[in-house]
């Protein structure tokens, strides 16, 4: 048995991977391939479903209704990318050029709202901006600043708000890698070369950032388009993004077709999304 | 991988159980042997049918540059490559498909490969562990191979505390404690400091001499194979070039390779044409001189290279009328001369053009005895000269 | 100069970028002048940038455990100090019971992932075979997805399949908890990347010759994986182990899908809190679940003592 082993090494590996493939295979798998099944059956009339094949829930998903929601869950989604990305690249590069010692405790004390419950950090900004409660309006309006309490929950804002204090760990993190594994004296050379400091950033160290930026933008991206707790704290019910609607196909209006056909244009799109950033990495150096 | 006599490889494993300390020494004397090995990476022949065979007992280096598949032979004999064709056989047992747990080698790594997370005495007892020595006796060997190395008192410090050559060491403490049959070491003193290689290469070979293993050592630099080596074989591009005493290896190379490999030598080329004597005359601008055959196969009209080293060159003023006849005498000029302490070295410009590297001691304080410019009488004995195919 | 060395550090920063501050001993012409205070100010903003980043990290939380002592049920208004929401807290039967519910779930589900993603790291990294891209299209394909999307997708295929919602009774430290099994699989099943990721990080940067160096020394497959591998890996598993353990304890969405009627672990307990209404009960909670995630990345931070990589390998 061990000779077997010896000759076809492939055999051993796939032994290690056995239980974790089978688990994956089963639980993993099998759901994904069932809800892609399900997204093209009827709905059953008091939940589950009809083996019948219908295009009807993707179809559905072009009533204007819900293709605002997707629409907007994806405009969310890029605000909050683009606002991770342009306070967390300066963040980066303050901890990526501070000494060693500093570094460690700087990535530390990053690391400490990361690994914190995302629903308490979400719930913190809740106390903040509610409209007639939140600290921010109540604050201001005792201090006679304002007069009305100013609209800053139950919105797009608040969402957007709450997603990129969420994920920016997220984005700073591969920000930091890359920039971390920048070798400084290409910028002491640009500089004994003429360039400006703009010249700089943008000839030599955002190219170099590059895979960084893409890894970040990714792992912010894709969990932004699938919110379901932000909005659901921070809408107020009032702002829906896909995830709620989705989750609503199967809590309340038990259509699981439907939210089947849902899920699955989500994970589309954040397919074409991962395409993107794969290609775009093995081109250029890969973070992850 | 298919080996072309896969079945009696089986058989032998099935036969060859757990290391057997005490196995016999065939009689004829040969501690490892290669028989005509082949190795393939995919479309890359790492090495190309080599045969070699190693003495009980002898201080034998892998010599060549970085590619030419030293390593790959080496680790082939240690087991953690296995050939695509051909035999090992390791004190006349053939080695088949046996995993290196169950060779009777052990190998010194080029990094050392201590294992961080043990202090030193655990390292070097670990093989005698795996074994299923007892206790005490792991005790006494572990002592006295930390004496052999001069490292007696460090068994409780951790790798990372150690300097280089500690580390060296302890990592051929860990192999010699076994008392295997043959050691295998892997360029181990590529990290070390000029001094303390040198320092290290007296040692290695001082220990040698006293433990009586066969060493198989594979290294790129010439001079430290020279220095330590019973004999060396020089490979290159997989390809064995030749085997020898170093001396045999120096002052008669059998290819050009070697003979540029190691040490310094001129190559001049010429075209070969025939002599009374049997030994092959090379024509050179319009000189004659003449040399044994060196490169089978090199035929009357062929192109080849005549090999002579500096130190061999001697060199005189231009009106000195002594040589000896049986020398080739050649006129020169002196076109570069360079100062280097303990000699001074020559640049010299035969007729035709050809210029020759040649080596005088500083015996006498002040550099050499020849300016640029001026003319000289070169000549060599011509048993000292080698014809190599280009 | 060495008042300008002196000057940046009153500032507040250790050490100016070389490539940004200027030569010290440079004649004063003024465009020198004005590039060396470009400089200054340059690397002063980033600075104070670094710190207002950091601030807007912290301050919502700080916010939040400060009020977990305020003495009225307003989380806004601050009213003096008191620590009855703490004592309600412990006395709240439902949130001590999915404490427990949390607990339980994030050792059940850490220690199978991170066997299963232990064996699966090394297969993967220690070997080549056909089919090993798609093993890691796999294996990362849970890290990818959202949360909703996978647990919609457990949802019905617990519904569907003959596992439904079971529970597993079972007494963990005296308590008597009902877990269901849906719960634990998808756990699992989240996980098992995540302790590969972190396990492989950890094994490719192992060094390779100390594996043969324990075959040449007549170790055999399975004492070089005990004595030489696994010793050497265990900083690296501990890691994943304590990156799937962080994980369970913090998931919400898939631990509410697929709990099935009445399963609260603790983050499911604070999200029905929060839709009930307002207290600075739920801040109570929030701070001690805060400090948990304190403790488990100062742990984690001892943990990194055995090897020198970078905290972004547990961080993605």
């Amino acid at each position: 048995m061990e000779r077997t082993l010896r000759r076809f090494p492939a055999l051993q590996a796939w032994l290690l991977l056995l239980p974790a493939t089978a688990w994956l295979v089963i639980f993993f798998v099998a759901p994904l391939v069932i809800v892609l099944i399900y997204a093209f059956l009827e709905r059953g009339t008091y939940g589950g479903v009809i083996w019948i094949f219908t295009v009807e829930n993707f179809q559905r998903v072009f009533d204007p209704l819900y293709l605002d929601t997707f629409l907007r869950s994806v405009y969310i989604a890029i605000i909050t990318t683009f606002f991770c990305l342009l306070i967390g690249f300066p963040l980066a590069f303050y901890i990526a050029t501070r000494p060693q010692r500093k570094r460690n405790a700087l990535l530390l004390a990053l690391m400490i709202p990361f690994w914190t419950n995302f629903l308490i950090r979400t719930y913190a900004w809740l106390t903040l901006l509610r409209t007639n409660t939140g600290l921010i309006n109540v604050s201001l309006m005792s201090l006679g600043l304002i007069n009305k309490p100013l609209p800053l929950f139950g919105n797009d804002f608040a969402i957007i708000l709450g997603l990129v204090y969420g994920w920016l760990p997220d984005m700073v993190l591969p920000l930091y890698a890359a920039l971390e594994r920048l070798d400084w004296s290409l910028i002491e050379a640009a500089g004994d070369l003429y360039a400006s400091a703009p010249k700089v950033f943008l000839r030599i160290i955002w190219p170099l950032a590059l895979p960084g930026v893409v890894a970040g933008s990714m792992l912010v991206f894709i969990p932004s388009l699938g919110a379901f707790v932000t909005p659901a704290i921070l809408g107020a019910g009032k702002s829906l993004m896909i995830g709620n609607v989705i989750s609503n196909q199967f809590l309340a209006a038990h259509d699981w077709p439907f939210g089947a056909a849902l899920s699955t244009l989500m994970m589309a799109l954040m397919l074409f999304g991962t395409l993107v950033y794969f290609r775009s990495t093995s081109q250029k150096g890969a973070i992850l | 991988m298919q080996l072309a006599n896969s079945d009696p490889l089986r058989r032998q494993e099935r036969a060859g159980a757990k290391v057997n300390q005490k196995a016999n020494l065939e009689s004829t004397g040969i501690a490892v042997e290669l028989r005509d090995v082949v190795k393939r990476f995919g479309e890359v022949t790492a090495v190309d049918h080599v045969s070699i065979r190693i003495k009980d007992g002898e201080f034998f280096s892998l010599l060549g540059p970085s590619g030419c598949g030293k390593t790959t032979t080496l680790r082939m004999i240690a087991g953690f490559e296995m050939a695509t064709s051909g035999q090992i056989l390791i004190e006349g047992q053939p080695q088949g498909y046996l995993p290196p747990h169950r060779r009777p080698v052990n190998t010194v790594f080029q990094n050392y490969a201590l294992f961080p997370h043990m202090n030193v005495y655990d390292n070097v007892a670990f093989g005698l562990q795996m074994q299923g020595i007892p206790k005490k006796e792991i005790v006494h060997r572990v002592m006295e191979a930390l004496e052999l190395v001069h490292l007696k008192g460090m068994q409780r410090r951790r790798p990372r505390q150690l300097s280089g050559g500690q580390q060296q060491r302890v990592a051929l403490a860990r192999a010699l404690v076994n008392r295997p049959k043959v050691l295998l070491l892997d360029e181990p003193l590529g990290a070390l400091d000029l001094k303390l290689r040198k320092a290290m290469q007296l040692e290695l070979k001082t220990l040698q001499d006293e433990v009586g293993i066969t060493f198989v050592y594979v290294t790129h630099d010439q001079e430290e194979a020279l220095t330590m080596s019973d004999r060396i074989a020089v490979m290159s591009k997989g390809r064995l070039l030749q085997i020898g005493a170093p001396q045999e290896i120096y002052e008669s190379p059998q290819s050009r390779f070697v003979a540029d490999f190691i040490g310094e030598t001129n190559l001049i080329p010429g075209e070969i044409s025939s002599s009374d004597s049997g030994a092959g005359i090379v024509l050179f601008g319009s000189a004659y001189t003449t040399a044994g055959w060196v490169e089978e196969g090199l035929r009357i009209g062929e192109q080849g290279l005549l090999s002579i080293r500096p130190e061999k060159v001697h060199i005189y003023p231009a009106d000195f009328s002594q040589t000896p006849p049986h020398m080739t005498r050649v006129d020169a000029l002196v076109q570069q001369v360079i100062y280097v302490g303990t000699d001074t070295r020559y640049v010299l410009e035969l007729p035709n053009g050809v210029t020759l590297a040649g080596r005088q001691q500083n015996t006498i304080p002040g550099g050499g005895q020849f300016s640029i410019g001026e003319g000289v009488i070169l000549c060599w004995d011509p048993d000292h000269a080698r014809i190599l195919r280009e | 100069m060495t008042t300008s060395a002196g000057q940046s550090k009153s500032v507040g920063e250790t050490q100016p970028l070389d490539a940004v501050s200027a030569p010290a001993m440079l004649p004063e012409s003024s465009a020198s002048r004005r590039a060396h205070w470009l400089a200054r100010i340059a690397s002063f903003s980033l600075s104070g940038y670094g710190f207002l980043g950091y601030l807007f990290l912290y301050l919502p939380i700080l916010i939040l455990v400060f009020f977990s002592f305020n003495a009225s049920r307003s989380t806004a208004q601050w009213a003096g100090f008191s620590t009855e929401w703490y004592v309600e807290m412990v006395n709240d039967d439902q949130i001590i019971l999915s404490l427990w519910n949390s607990l339980f779930l994030a050792v059940v589900s850490t220690a199978i992932a991170t066997v299963l993603g232990t064996l699966a790291a090394m297969a993967m990294e220690r070997y080549f075979f056909t089919g090993k891209l798609m093993m890691d299209a796999l294996l990362y394909l849970p890290i990818i997805i959202p949360d909703i999307a996978m647990a919609i997708m457990l949802l019905i295929f617990f519904n569907i399949s003959g596992i439904g919602f079971e529970p597993w009774k079972v007494h963990f430290f005296g308590v008597e908890l009902a877990v269901p099994y849906s719960v634990i699989i998808g756990h699992v099943a989240f996980n098992i990347s995540f302790v590969a990721v972190v396990v492989r990080a950890r094994l490719s940067q192992m060094d390779r010759t100390l594996e043969e160096a324990a075959h040449d020394l007549y170790a055999d497959n399975w004492q070089t994986f005990r004595r030489v591998t696994l010793p050497m890996l265990m900083p690296g598993i501990i890691g994943g182990a304590l990156l799937a353990f962080t994980l369970s304890l913090d998931d919400f969405v898939i631990t509410f899908f697929t709990s099935g009627a009445g399963f609260n672990t603790l983050p499911v307990r604070v999200f029905a809190m929060i839709k009930k209404g307002v207290t600075p009960k739920i801040n109570a909670v929030s701070t001690v679940m805060l400090a948990a995630s304190l403790l488990l990345v100062i742990i984690s931070l001892f943990m990194r003592r055995g090897g020198e990589e970078t905290s972004i390998d547990i961080g993605i």
